[in-house]
Order: C-alpha cells, then structure tokens, then sequence
C-alpha cells in the first residue's frame, strides 16, 4: 500500500468526549440512552466496547462516528468538533477520516465488491478508485471476487470487503459494531485478525463492539457500559 | 485524503447512480411505465391530430377540388353568376343526385356525380388499376366496385340510369374529392355533365345539387372575400359555400371534437401516471433505504443522495419518455389507417417536432413534478436506520411538497398555455385537482375512522383494521391509486356503453326499407299502385318535396337579412343555405305542437309555417315573425303560425320548416316517399319492386335505409373504436398505478407477514388480513371511483361529442366489479410467495 495512513501525530487525542448525552424518542417521553459520558481515545489505540444488550453502546459508536448527533455535551474527533456539526457537516467529516464496518455486513446489494469499495473513495473525491479498490480486495484475499455481487459471496467474504470498505480511504479511526456476530466462530476468527491486520496497516484506531471476551482481550482497553454510562476502562498492561 | 467538497461532482454522482440502478430498472418499472403511457399517449394524440391538420391544410385544395365551392339546389348557376365567379378563375361545375342505376336483372341505387372537363381542377382522379383518369366524355362512367358489385358487371360492359345508356369505363380507386361530398347514400358513379339532363333526371322540381368549384388565378385569393361579393351580387340566390380551408367542414368539427376529447384523455393519462410516478418513486427509494442509509455512513451527504437518485430517476424518466415518443410516432400511420374514410390522415410516418417537444416536455415535468417530494425526503434517511428499525416512517417534508406544488402549477400552465381549448383543460384540471382532494380527504376519513373504530375482537379483522391506520400505513396513496384506477375503468365502461347506447338508439325499430325521391306530384296514384302490386301491404307515406333558404326573418317590420349576419347563431343552422321543405294540411305524424295552432287549410289562404321549436329558440323568433323564404329563385314572406318539438331519429321525413299549402305548392316540385315493407317480403321481391319503380319512374331514385344504415352504425362504431383506443391508455396507466401502489403496500406488509407466520399464524388467516384490508378500502373506493369516472365520461359523451347519455348502469358495475377483483386478486396473489416459503427462510431475507 503507497498511500500516507490519515493519521495525526503520535500521542495526539482521536477521540475525546466530554459528558456527552443522547436522548431519543419524542420531547414528551425521551429515552436517555447516553448518560453523561467521558472518555477520551488517542490515536492508534485499540478499543473494545463491552456491555449488555441495551447498555448504549451502539449509540455510543454512532455518537462517535458521526452516525448521531450527541443530544448535549463536547465532543472531538481526529481533530474535528463533532457537536458544532449537522448531519451533512458530520457525513463530510467521515469522508475518508473515519471507517465502519457493521454486523450485518451492510453492502450495497447492486455494485459488484470493488464498487462497494470503491465508493467511499469516490465520496471523497480520490482518484484511480477502481484499481485501488481491487488492490484493497486482494490485500484482504479476495482478489477472485472483485467482480462478484454481495449476495454471490458467503458471510465471511461479504464482512471482508465491508473491511476493505472501511480501510481503503486509510482513515484515521475504525468503528465496528460486532463484526463477528454474523460469522461462526472460524471464520469470525479469521475476519478479526484481518481487521487488526488492517488497523495495524494503516495505524488506525480501532473501537470495536463485542460481546466476545476473548476478542476484547486481543484489544489495547476494555471499556464496559451499562446503562448510559462508562461502568469500566481498563487498559491492559503493556506487554514486557 | 481529503475530505473533498461539501457535494460530490455530478460526474461521481452518475457513476454511483449507474451502478446502483439495476440493469433492468427493477423498482423503477412503475416510473418508466407510467412516463411511457403519458408520454405515449400525448406524443401519438399530438401527431396524430398534426397530421390530419396538415392535410387538411396542405390539401384543402384538392380535398375541395378548388379554392371555393358554390352550391346550390334545383338549379345551375345563371350565365350571369358563372361570368361573375369566372372573372377569379377557372370553373368547373356539376351536378349531385341520387338516381337509380339498371341492367336487365338488377337495380342498385347510386350517388351520380356529373363532372364538366374541367374536373378535377385539383388533384387526380385515380383508377383502381393505378393509372390517372380525366373526367369521362359522352356516355362512359366510372364506377365504384360497390357499384360494380351490385349490379354484377364489370369494365366494357353497359347500364342504364334514367334514360341514358352508359358503359364502364373504369373504376374509381381515388376520387380527389371524395371527403368534401360528404355522407353517400349510394356508391358512386361519376359521368360526363351532361348525362343526368339527357337521362331526364333535371326535371323542375327535382332534388339535385349544383356544383361549381372555382381555382383562383391569384393564390393569394382569400375566398371568404370572394364568397362575399358573390353573396352581394346575387342576394337572393341561397348558396352554400366550401372553401380550401373548410374543405371538409365535418371533418374539421371532428378533428376538433376528437382533439378535446383526445386532450382530456391526455391529461388524465398523465394525472394518472404523475401518481403512478410519484408511488413508483417513494416505494423505490423505501426499497433503497439500506442502500441510502450505507452511502451515509460511507460518507454520502444528503446533497450526495439526492443528485445519485435524482440521476437514477432522471434516467428512467428520460428512457421512458423516448420509448413514449418513438411509439407515439409508431402508432399514428396505424391510428390513421384506422380512420381511413373517416378523416384525411398523411400517410406514413409523421413526426413533427412541436407535439413530441410538448408530449415530452409534458413527461419529464411530471417525473420532476411528482418525483421531486420522494426525492427530497429521500435525503433525510438517516444512516442510522440501519442500527435501528427500518420500518418507522419518515416525518412529512413541507418543503420537499413545495417542489410538487410547483411542478404541478408548472405543468398546469404548460397545459392551458399549449391547449385549443384552455377553458376546457383548466376545468379538467381544476377537476382533476378536486378528485385528488376528495381522495385524500377520503384516505384522511378512512385512517381516522379506523383508528377510531372499537378494535374488533376478531385477530385477523384487527390487524386488518389496524393496518389501516397505523403509523406509516400507505392508506392514502392506496386510496389515491385505487381511487383513480378504478374510476379508469368506471371511465371507460360508460364512455364505450353510452356511444354503443346511441348507436343503438339511432338505429330506429321501424325504420322504412327504401326512401324513394322524385316521384312525380301526378304520378303519385301509379306510384303506390305500383309499388302495392309488387309488396302488397306495403305501408307508403308521400310528402311534398322542395328546397328552400331562409333569406330573412324576424318581426315583419325589422326582419334580418340573413346574407348580413355575421355568423350563423349557435343551434340556428336551419338560416344555413337551402334545405328540403314541404307544405302540409295536418301536423306531421311523429311531430307534437308546443306552441300555437295548426292551419285550417280549406279556410284559411294566409301564407304560414310551422317551424322546429328548437330553431325558433336559437334564431330568437316567435309565433307571428316572418320568414322571407327563397325557392328557385323567387322570394315568399310566411307568418310563423306555430312551433313544433321534431323526433328526429324516427328516420321518417322530418322538417324543420312545413308550410301551409297556399305558401309554396305552386313552385314546381314532386314527392318522396317512405316504403315500409312487410316482415315477409324476401329479397326476390324486394329487387323485383326495385327494377319496377326503375323502369316505370326512370327519373326517380330510390335509397336504401338499411344500407344507409349500416354506414352510419360504421362511422359511429369508428369514432366508437377510436374512443376506446384513446380511453384506454388512461386506463392501462390507471392499472399500472394500481398494481404499482399494491406492490409497493405489499413490501410494507412483508415484516407483518413474516412476523405474524412466525406467530403461528396459516397461510390462510395471513390471506384472510389481506383480503379485509383490501375489502374495506375497494367497497369504499367503488362508490367514489364510480361518482368520479361516471362525471369524467358524461363531461365527454354529453359535453365533447353532443351524444346522449345512455350509459349501461349494469355494464359499467361488472367492470368496476372486474377492477375490483383485479385489485384484490392481485393483492393476494402478490402474497402467495411469501406464503409459500417457510418462516425461518422469510425472516433471513428480511
């Protein structure tokens, strides 16, 4: 890969959130999902988001990725004041900074693999997409399915071009919300090692929802939800 | 990399479009099938009523024979009026007449036209083996096969009319003016000018019609100029006049007639297809949701979504509008092949830019006008309807509706601004835009009083009622489509039943057999003896027969010329040329006194007339007005003595003025007769009671009614056909809009369905839902469907074709039933695949 990672230097804050809060639902009944949180991610950290059914933490990633806007408090990410921004501010933000991969793969059913890969690139005005898209899809070994359709690959190979998807911009922060939780356990196995592969490539930060404790142990911290709020951050002590 | 622009390029934006759109526009069908109607329909409608204009402009002259037409009755034009008419041009001149052709064993009735060597001053007379013919000379006759047919001879062989004995020369394959003759009671003969007179058929008082048409040596020439001075030289003649540019006067009020009606069709084609446009476009983009909602989270901004999918519509919109315009285009030689007889049509392909510029313009406004709220709602997808529940509905978009409101207002203006008859379109539209308020009142009541409603304790009528209302429930586009789907069919139903009615109706139960004209007044004793001795029983009614013009009329002291109106007063077109008359003793059968009293004819010498109430109305005149009447050319003033209400489809005699005895019966004149034959008389008698009259009373003719008859159902069953033709692509778009909106309600109720079969329920019960559902809105919508489509084709058999209406009630309901059934036959059958397959599998493919 020849391209410079989207990453800032060394040390700097990716993410950093300040009693940031989500309600949903109408003025006359809010549901509060996000519940004053704090937190702060630096660059090339690698995160596990741990919590039961209903905790927050899909709606954290959102608020983090500039899916959703945050209902109140501060919030940064790569350098950019998410809260200051409408939805169409937030999806120029993600151009290219920010990758997503999700559980059910979320590929558009009528573009071939490498025009899926292809395509956020193209939204963020990048040139020689459809070469780069293909070398992506062989870097992730799918080099013989660049012209398949997504309901002509197995489960497996759809979450990899997802990856491919959420990696070839080389963007500055990852999300992923289970990417194994539509996979058996091998080739769930194979398709994290991929991403960390991938991370690791292009030094991006990676958060990652799971409920699989042994992929939360592969991460750099552990942060546990419940009910809104930060319940646990664990750092994992540095290897000797 | 960069984050690049706030909007991706439109060339990016094409190039996501494009692979996102399916090779065979799968979800845009509706779109490009509804642009493709009202394309269609508009593109062909506007052609085809260009190229019979364009002939009838281009051809005038030939369709006429000349620049100008002189007619007249009972007479040929005086030396004195053919020097005045010669001084613009060259002449030729005729005459018209029914008369009875004859060989030894048969008899046909025939139209006799006598041509001078001048004719045809325009065009050529074709023959039926393709050589170009002059007019015939000294005892040679061309004739129509029905003609040849009929009396069973063939070229070279001689027949006789009158007294004169003719050989075929040839027969017609193209009579250049053929359209301007008018309605034909007989196939046609054409002779040389003299022959009618040497065969003894201009006897005084014998019904023919002179001809003299004129080609202006100045081009520029306008005739109506020329018209004029011969009507202030000659006040008293009576002459009806054609010019080349009203060559086929009925054709043009049918051309115009067919126009409106063709416009209004057009535009519900395109208010039917504009909400087939605007389902097909929402129920695609709700299809698309996943797809929007992923170029989101990959960093697409709802400017990004609206240029991908405003391309992708652009684009089937575009397809669709060329297929609507290239069949336009296809169709007319076929549409005109199919009113060959009936109007002049340029043959072949015609393509004029103004009709297929308006046709498409026309789609492409509409796509925008109805594409344009989906399209704009499309872009607040939330990228986070793929982490939550995709089957919540969006929150209404004013702004996005504005674009509608001015798409529409747009395509209104277009319409008005571009139409012939803009007071017609606008109260369409205004109507049109009234149904769609109705519609969505109705779609408003329906989900309020579903919600409403006590929940039935029934499972199956509650999730029925339930679906109904709830949030995101297509009810209101359900209503609108179905609403106006089967008022399309309503529409045609009783537009097709009501013309069938008055073809019906002007077939009369007791028409007479023959109509015989020219009997000698003298003769009339032998006439009826001749005709008892070969039908006996023969029921035979003789009339006086002579032609006339109003030439003034009003109170005694302030009559009006007629010569000096400026136009004829709408309904009075008896003040129009000359016209039969009679005189009587007694009222006519058939005829019932409204106003006044009927002559004492042995007290009373007062010279009086009786006339058509309807006339006396349109013409302003009442009883003891005059009318200054001209016959062969001398002038009578009658006192109106009373007004008559007329049954004109008895098909007897009927006429508009009767005098009394004393008023007329001294010009020269004969009789016609009605025969009635008995039920029994076979066609031997019948042709032999034929080749009787022919050889006693040479100079008489004889018309067929049963013929006349068969051509007359001919021409009504034509414009009959062309109507449905024309009504039916309004309601090929209505069920395009119907099955596209049950299609689209149906994906809606996928999730219900799978979830309720997870639940347990049979395949049965999940039918049953569907059916109460489709029930309750199809038994509502056939009352409205039926006000709606019934109002739209009274409007157009009433208003536009001046039919009566006589819809059959009983017909019209069995295919309002039929839409019925197709809506909930399809209804269903679009959920049998889904009942088919097994709940796990149903759910993966949620």
């Amino acid at each position: 890969m020849t391209d410079t990672p989207n990453k800032p230097e060394s040390g700097q804050l990716a993410i950093s959130a300040r009693q940031l809060t989500l309600s949903l639902g109408s003025d006359a009944a809010p549901v509060e999902i996000l519940r004053g949180i704090d937190l702060d991610i630096h660059e090339g950290e690698i995160v596990a988001l741990l919590g039961p059914s209903g905790s927050g933490k899909s709606s954290l990633m959102a608020v983090l990725s500039g899916l959703e806007r945050a209902t109140s408090g501060q919030l940064q990410v790569a350098g950019q004041d998410f809260t200051s921004l409408d939805e169409d501010g937030l999806a120029q933000a993600r151009r290219g900074r920010i990758g997503i991969v999700l559980q059910a793969f979320h590929l558009l059913p009528t573009m071939t693999a490498a025009e899926n890969v292809a395509t956020p690139m193209e939204l963020s005005g990048a040139n020689d997409v459809r070469s780069r898209a293909e070398q992506e899809l062989v870097s992730v070994g799918l080099g013989h399915r660049i012209t398949h359709y997504p309901t002509q690959l197995s489960g497996g190979e759809q979450q990899r071009v997802a990856i491919a998807r959420a990696t070839a911009p080389r963007p500055q922060l990852i999300f992923a919300d289970e990417p194994t939780g539509n996979l058996d356990v091998a080739t769930g196995h194979e398709i994290i090692d991929l991403l960390f592969a991938r991370c690791a490539e292009t030094s991006a930060t990676l958060l990652v929802i799971t409920h699989d404790p042994e992929l939360a142990e592969r991460c750099d911290r552990v942060i546990t939800l419940a009910d809104g709020k930060i319940a646990s951050d664990t750092a994992k002590a540095p290897d000797a | 990399m960069s984050a690049g622009s706030p909007t991706i390029s439109w060339g990016t934006a094409w190039r996501i479009a494009r692979r996102d759109l399916n090779a065979r526009f799968r979800g845009l069908r509706l779109l490009l099938v509804c642009i493709f109607l009202g394309t269609g329909a508009l593109a062909a409608i506007g052609t085809l009523t260009s190229a019979i204009e364009g002939e009838l402009e281009s051809s005038g002259q030939v369709l006429l024979g000349g620049d100008l037409e002189v007619e007249i009755w009972q007479r040929g034009l005086s030396d004195e009026e053919i020097a005045f008419l010669g001084q613009y041009g060259r002449i030729s001149g005729g005459t018209r007449l029914q008369a009875m052709a004859t060989v030894t064993d048969g008899a046909a009735p025939v139209e006799l036209k006598a041509v001078d060597q001048n004719w045809p001053l325009y065009g050529n007379l074709t023959l039926a083996d393709g050589s170009v013919a002059d007019a015939p000379q000294g005892s040679d006759a061309l004739l129509a096969q029905g003609a040849l047919d009929r009396l069973g001879i063939a070229v070279g062989d001689s027949f006789t009319i009158g007294t004169a004995r003719l050989t075929v020369a040839g027969i017609i394959g193209n009579e250049p003016d053929r359209l301007s003759e008018g309605f034909q009671l007989g196939p046609t003969v054409i002779v040389a000018e003299d022959v009618p007179q040497n065969a003894g058929l201009l006897q005084p008082g014998s019904l023919y019609e002179s001809k003299y048409r004129v080609a202006f040596d100045d081009q520029a020439l306008d005739p109506e100029v020329v018209e004029q001075a011969l009507a202030d030289a000659f006040p008293q003649a009576g002459y009806d006049f054609r010019d080349r540019n009203r060559a086929s006067p009925g054709a043009d009020r049918f051309v115009g007639r067919m126009g409106d009606f063709l416009t209004l069709v057009g535009l519900a084609a395109l208010v039917i297809a504009g909400i087939g446009i605007a389902g097909g476009v929402s129920s695609y983009l709700e299809a698309r949701r996943g797809s929007i909602a992923t170029l989101k989270v990959l960093g697409a901004s709802s400017s990004d979504i609206l240029r991908i999918y405003a391309l992708q519509v652009g684009i089937a919109a575009l397809i669709g509008s060329i297929a609507g315009l290239a069949v336009g285009i296809l169709v007319t030689p076929v549409l005109g092949a199919a009113l060959q007889g009936l109007l002049p049509v340029q043959s072949g392909f015609v393509i004029e830019p103004a009709p297929l510029i308006l046709a498409a313009s026309y789609g492409l406004l509409v796509a925008f006008a109805f594409a344009a709220t989906p399209l704009l709602r499309a872009r607040t997808f939330p990228a986070m309807a793929l982490m939550r529940s995709g089957i919540a509905p969006l929150a209404r978009d004013l702004r996005a509706l504005s674009w509608t409101v001015a798409g529409v207002v747009a395509i209104c203006v277009l319409a008005v601004v571009t139409t012939a008859q803009p007071l017609l379109s606008s109260g369409f539209l205004l109507g049109a835009g009234g149904a769609l308020l109705l519609l969505a009142g109705l779609g408003f009541a329906i989900q309020k009083l579903a919600r409403s409603v006590p929940r039935p304790s029934n499972p199956l009528l509650r999730s029925a009622v339930a679906n109904l209302h709830r949030p995101g429930a297509p009810t209101g586009s359900l209503v609108t489509a179905l609403g106006f789907g089967l008022a399309s069919f309503v529409l045609l139903a009783a537009v097709q039943s009501a013309i069938d009615g008055n073809i019906e109706r002007s077939v009369p139960d007791q028409a007479p057999d023959y109509i015989a004209l020219d009997v000698p007044v003298a003769q009339e004793e032998a006439f009826r003896s001749l005709v008892d001795d070969n039908a006996p029983g023969a029921d035979i009614v003789t009339v006086p027969t002579l032609r006339g013009a109003v030439l003034a009329f009003g109170p005694q002291d302030n009559m009006q010329r007629v010569a000096d109106l400026e136009s004829i007063p709408d309904g009075a077109w008896a003040l129009r040329g000359e016209r039969g008359i009679t005189y009587a003793d007694t009222l006519p059968p058939g005829n019932v006194l409204i106003e006044g009293e009927w002559w004492d004819a042995a007290q009373n010498d007062e010279r009086l007339v009786s006339i058509d109430a309807e006339f006396a109305r349109a013409a302003g005149l009442e009883i003891g007005d005059y009318l200054t009447i001209g016959v062969l050319g001398i002038e009578r003033d009658v006192k109106i003595a009373n007004l008559r209400e007329i049954e004109w489809e008895n098909l007897g005699f009927n006429f508009t003025m009767v005098f009394s005895r004393s008023a007329i019966a001294d010009a020269p004149h004969n009789l016609s007769a009605t025969i009635s034959l008995p039920q029994a008389q076979s066609n031997g008698d019948r042709a032999g009671l034929l080749r009787a009259m022919v050889r006693q009373f040479p100079s008489s003719s004889v018309i067929e009614v049963g013929d006349v008859l068969t051509q007359a159902r001919t021409i009504l069953e034509q414009v009959g056909l062309a109507t449905l033709a024309a009504a039916s692509v309004a309601v090929l778009a209505g069920l395009a809009v119907l099955m596209g909106a049950i299609a689209a309600a149906r994906a809606s109720r996928m999730y219900d369905t799978v979830v309720l079969r997870v639940l347990g329920a049979s395949r049965r019960q999940v039918l049953l839902i569907q059916l109460a559902e489709y029930g309750i809105l199809a038994a509502l919508l056939a009352l409205v469907a039926l006000g709606l489509g019934s109002t739209l084709a009274w409007v157009i058999v009433t208003q536009l074709f001046e039919f009566d209406w006589l819809p059959d009630w009983g017909e019209i309901l069995v295919v309002l039933g039929l839409g019925l059934a197709i809506v909930i036959g399809f209804a269903l059958a679009g959920s049998l695949p889904l009942l088919r397959a097994k709940p796990a599998r149903a759910l993966r493919e949620l």
